[in-house]
């Protein structure tokens, strides 16, 4: 195995150091929660040591844990789904004054992205926190470019409706 | 791009992970395959102490079968000596 990390340049140290904030970070987008999402990412690199043998690049490894987080915190959002989730009604109105680039206007898209369905709301993580394009976000979450293009525009319709509701536009706070 | 796109991208931006995370995790996983090894170990004691309890028994078996096989020996050897002793007198 040293042998073959040496080769393919994975070596398991190095790759946890390199990826953990991508790994955490996927997990606690999507479960908001710091402590679940820490488990999650240490499974999910407890996985990538038992499967080491099968990476073949530190490009492959990267992927690898991209789809393998998704995968988890999906797994786990559906475990937690019976317990209470933050639903539309909880999350609180931005303090007067919020406008682009505002802290409080982040958390307030943070707890919005919360409350989508698992699908769209890993699709929304995927792309805009990797920066993922629809193709590598479908092939990430084995599903059609089709569905993900369509989760990406009815969210970012979605979002951009209780915004203005909350009077939170491009030219920033209206209310 | 627009500026709805711009805020998710701040909003979602990657965090950084909890203090000391890489080394709890590289601790964990190296437990682990100590944890596997020593697992292979004892396994390979009961497998060596079974096969080791297996050759005890059956050289316990062969010990008890000789006696048993001298113990008959050495009661055939009066019961020859009285038949022959018997013969001799009916002739």
């Amino acid at each position: 195995m040293l042998i073959g990390a040496v080769e393919t340049g994975c070596d398991f140290r190095a790759l946890v150091r390199q990826h953990q904030a991508m790994v955490f970070s996927i997990a606690l987008h999507f479960l908001r929660d710091r402590a679940t999402a820490e488990e999650v990412a240490q499974e999910v690199f407890f996985s990538l040591h038992r499967n080491l043998h099968q990476i073949e690049s530190p490009a492959h490894a990267a992927a690898w844990l991209r789809k393998v987080a998704a995968q988890r915190a999906i797994d786990e959002g559906r475990r937690r789904s019976r317990r209470p989730q933050v639903a539309l009604e909880d999350v609180g109105e931005p303090a007067a004054g919020a406008k682009p680039s505002d802290p409080l206007l982040s958390d307030l898209l943070r707890k919005l992205v919360a409350t989508l369905p698992e699908a769209p709301r890993m699709v929304m993580v995927l792309r805009y926190q990797e920066d993922l394009d629809p193709a590598e976000i479908a092939a990430a979450l084995e599903m059609p470019v089709a569905t993900v293009k369509s989760h990406l525009q009815r969210s970012l319709a979605m979002l951009r409706g209780k915004l203005v509701r909350r009077g939170i536009g491009e030219s920033g706070w209206t209310g | 791009m627009d500026w709805l796109e711009d805020e998710l991208r701040r909003a979602l931006a990657r965090q950084e992970s909890p203090d000391g995370f890489a080394d709890r995790v590289l601790a964990r996983s190296g437990r682990g395959s100590s944890g596997a090894r020593r697992w292979l170990a004892a396994a390979a004691m009961v497998v060596v102490a079974a096969g080791a309890g297996g050759a005890w028994r059956q050289h316990e078996g062969n010990e008890a079968k000789q006696e048993v096989m001298l113990a008959m020996r050495l009661a055939s050897a009066p019961v020859h000596r009285i038949q022959s002793e018997v013969r001799g007198m009916t002739q």
